[in-house]
């Protein structure tokens, strides 16, 4: 058995229509019209413990619907989840102390005291014993480098070091479990990466399952083997990040240095779109289906010094499979 | 249990530093509290006055100590307000009250009990000044002091379970505000807020002492205030434990409910 | 002040065009205001059901004073409060240089900029409560007498929005004032009821430190008879000397606003 399982699930949302004026205002309090909107539509996976996973799509995409039905949060309206064997709407105290969902911008922490205290807080609400909890939350003060912070109120933090704080508090049970909502949002670039390492690390030393979403493509590419694509509800993807290029990129770039004498006078929109031209060097984006006869056809008709083919960056990649799902979803 | 306890204590501990932080503004807040039984107090005392001294058998010393005494049993009464669910839900708060293996009415029983400690601290001044002003006749025995505690305490749960019933409709309606208004009146009137009940008309007085509202009020007040027999002390103290129970039975179904209705609609 | 008097109109109307957009408040406020007035004429009855006058004052005289209570109250949270709890927001957030970078008299401005429309539910329902006040009265509404109440109530009205601009002017040095919006509601509670009946070290302080005592029961006094042209003038007085006083402190404010935030 897997340690998360989900077959079918599915959330839809009754949302209330509204309509202008006072009359339909005063309608809608004996009768509401509302609308059904499917957040996520009948999506399977399964993960396997010890696993960290990327979960992507664009806003909207049923993300942190999916997020909060894993946690316990929200009850699917259709097929089945487990984590940990647990049925996570049950809510039961068994469960809730394995888990942590972190969201980035949502603070649980006591803004006018130190972290420390809030920690302590932490130590009864989940039962920990005094001297492993202190063990837990030396050893992840050491790791996050935050040592005198968590002296200061926490309202005197910057947001990267509350995050910071955030993190090792939604840690401090050492749950096995961790759903990461946007851990890494509104953060600079240094803090995003201390953040990812400790995540990374937390991950090597417990064995615990990773489920995180993330605006950022450098947290995923850093952190997850596997990704999850999701757009509209539905199931784009499931696999590792290289396979994801190569499923939905339509187009390859081919590097091609010539020497300076003979590049200027070659008709390079025969072989594929330049994207960019540098002297002697030059980019050529290609069909995905044709990059083979055009290397072929490169290396015949020119005097070719360097040939370099690549996948485009992984952003683009991504861009453009939401772009194909926007499309396909307004079809159907 | 001795972990329920261990929290307990760390949530009351953190309360009180924090709200110290705060002494300043509650301040201000409690000395506007005040007007409104000083206005009660002057207007049933110039009446006493006007009816050769006694009205309703309270003399003027009497309701200077019963409205003295409101002043500490109101503060006590200040628990979660039902308009703050909306805040929770929509912050994301209640999410991790969710995530939490324990009941959130732990949380708010705890927080608030410990800043009613900061809340009495601050209390004894205002009514060293208006005993000063008032000269409350107050001569309690050592029983009506050890129930008058207790019921204090009694009084803060019933109130808590209460506001919290009220506040979990947020979760089915966010146009509340009528509702809640219509409910505090019928608090005011019915708990001994306004007026000791002894002053309204005997259905009144029936009514009330069916409802919770006066347990979680006047009773306090009258422990210390009034002559009531042991029997009548005990038995208060009595009902206020089987209101306790059965808002927290309340507490529990609606609770219940309301967490399936989240769930359901999300936050 | 033609200038004044024109600014004043426009934010008037684009507060109005504001507050139309949100009809369903109309229908809470009204019954929040049923709510309250039906606790306030328990109140009464109870009162009168052991006595037959409290303080010198007749049941019909004190539901007078309930009426102008309930009107007042509605003026100050529809126009002062509103006003000031902005200015004391925009000090906080550091927004105040907008409002102070507009050609026109900024006092002026600060104190129009916000209309909270449906708080005038309490001005109507205060307005009926004085005329079933003044029926039951028998009394004969001269046009003096009707003359003096207005004079009494827009002194009143000045006052408190005075004293209002004072505290909310502390916000300069004082950055957290919120809490006196509830400290001022506790102590205009005291209104409700004609300030004589207070023990004196109280009445003074309704009379001068908070000018409940101008609001509420000199205008009350004005409907019930009783009012002197001795202290119709005193509250004029008073009026002109608290707004000339705000106005200095106002500018004494702005000066050590500039010249902290330079």
């Amino acid at each position: 058995m897997p340690l998360i399982h989900v077959a079918q699930l599915c959330k839809t949302y009754q949302v209330p229509e509204r309509e202008a004026g006072l009359g339909a205002a005063l309608r809608s309090l004996v009768r509401r019209k509302t609308r059904a909107v499917k957040a996520v539509d009948a999506i399977s996976f399964d993960i396997d413990a010890g696993e960290v996973v990327g979960f992507l799509g664009p806003n909207g995409a049923g993300k942190t619907t999916t997020l909060k039905m894993l946690s316990g949060l929200l009850h699917p309206t259709g097929g089945a989840a487990s984590v940990l064997g647990f049925q996570p709407q049950r809510r039961e105290a068994a469960f809730l102390r394995q888990i942590t969902l972190v969201m980035g911008n949502r603070n649980q922490l006591q803004w006018d005291i130190p972290a420390l205290d809030s920690f302590e807080l932490n130590r009864t609400i989940y039962a920990l014993p005094a001297a492993e909890f202190r063990r837990t939350r030396d050893e992840y003060i050491a790791l996050m480098e935050v040592g005198d912070l968590v002296r200061k109120p926490v309202r005197n933090l910057s947001l990267g070091e509350r995050m910071k704080m955030e993190l090792i508090g939604a840690l401090l049970h050492r749950p096995q479990v961790l759903f990461l909502d946007e851990p890494t949002l509104g953060l600079d670039v240094t803090m995003q990466r201390r953040l990812r390492a400790f995540v990374a690390e937390y991950n090597r030393r417990t064995g615990a399952t990773v489920l995180l979403t993330s605006h950022y493509m450098a947290d995923v590419e850093a952190l997850c083997k596997r990704v999850l694509v999701i757009h509209h509800g539905r199931l784009l993807y499931d696999g590792g990040l290289s396979g994801l290029a190569e499923r939905f990129a339509a187009y390859k770039t081919i590097g091609v240095t010539l020497d300076a004498d003979t590049a200027g006078a070659v008709a390079w929109d025969a072989y594929g779109e330049v994207v960019e031209r540098d002297g002697a060097h030059v980019r050529l984006r290609v069909p995905k289906a044709e990059t083979a006869r055009m290397t072929a056809q490169l290396l015949a008709d020119q005097p070719v010094i360097d040939l370099t083919v690549e996948d485009p960056p992984i952003e683009d990649v991504i861009e453009r499979v939401f772009a194909a799902g926007t499309a396909e979803a307004s079809h159907a | 249990m001795r972990n329920l306890l261990a929290f307990y204590w760390q949530t009351m501990k953190t309360a009180v530093i924090i709200e110290f932080q705060y002494a300043t503004a509650q301040y201000f807040y409690m000395i506007g509290m005040v007007a409104e039984p000083v206005i009660y107090l002057v207007v049933w005392t110039t009446i006493a006055a006007s009816q050769g001294g006694v009205v309703g058998g309270y003399t003027a010393g009497q309701f200077a100590a019963y409205y003295i005494v409101w002043t500490l049993v109101r503060n006590m009464n200040i628990v979660f307000t039902p308009y703050g669910w909306e805040w929770r839900i929509r912050e994301g708060q209640l999410s991790g009250m969710l995530l939490r293996p324990l009941h959130p009415l732990h949380m708010d029983v705890a927080w608030f009990a410990g800043w009613k400690v900061v809340v009495i601290v601050l209390w004894l001044p205002i009514a060293a000044v208006l005993a000063l002003a008032f000269r409350p006749e107050l001569n309690p025995t050592p029983l009506e002091m050890v129930v008058f505690f207790f019921s204090l305490w009694g009084a803060y749960l019933i109130r808590t379970m209460l506001l919290w019933l009220l506040g979990l409709i947020t979760f089915w309606t966010t146009r509340v505000s009528a509702l809640y208004e219509l409910y505090f009146a019928l608090e005011l009137l019915l708990s001994g807020r306004l007026v000791p009940m002894g002053l309204m008309p005997a259905w009144v007085q029936t009514a009330s002492s069916l409802l919770p509202f006066k347990w979680a009020f006047q009773f306090p007040i009258e422990a210390l205030v009034a002559d009531l027999t042991p029997a009548q002390l005990l038995g208060g103290l009595g009902l206020q434990a089987l209101w306790i129970l059965a808002g927290l039975a309340g507490v529990q179904i609606v609770w219940r409910a309301a967490v399936r209705q989240y769930s359901a609609v999300g936050g | 002040m033609l200038h004044i008097a024109r600014l004043t109109w426009n934010f008037f109307r684009i507060g109005i065009l504001n507050e139309l957009q949100y009809r369903a408040n109309f229908f809470i406020q009204l019954l929040q205001s049923l709510i309250a007035l039906a606790v306030g004429l328990v109140g009464l009855s109870l009162v009168f059901s052991h006595t037959t006058a409290l303080g010198g004052w007749s049941r019909p005289e004190l539901l007078a004073v309930m009426g102008v209570h309930l009107m007042m109250g509605g003026l100050i949270r529809m126009t002062i409060q509103p006003n000031m709890q902005r200015l004391m927001g925009d000090v906080r957030e550091g927004t105040l240089d907008y409002a102070l970078t507009k050609p026109a008299d900024s006092q002026a401005l600060v104190s129009v900029r916000q209309i909270q429309l449906w708080q005038g539910v309490d001005v109507l329902m205060g307005l009926g409560v004085l005329a079933v006040a003044t029926l039951q009265l028998q009394a004969v509404l001269s046009i003096r007498v009707a003359l003096a109440f207005v004079a009494a109530l827009l002194c009143g009205g000045l006052m408190v929005y005075a004293f209002w601009l004072i505290l909310t002017t502390g916000a300069f040095w004082v950055i957290r004032m919120e809490h006196i919006v509830e400290l001022f509601d506790g102590v205009y509670a005291a209104g409700r009821y004609p300030v004589s009946l207070y023990p004196d070290w109280l009445r003074t302080g309704l009379t001068f430190l908070v000018p409940v005592a101008f609001a509420v029961t000199v205008p009350a006094e004005a409907i019930t008879g009783r009012l002197t042209s001795t202290t119709l003038l005193q509250a004029f007085g008073l009026a002109l000397a608290l707004l000339a006083v705000a106005r200095w402190f106002w500018f004494f404010g702005l000066r050590h606003y500039a010249g902290a935030s330079a």
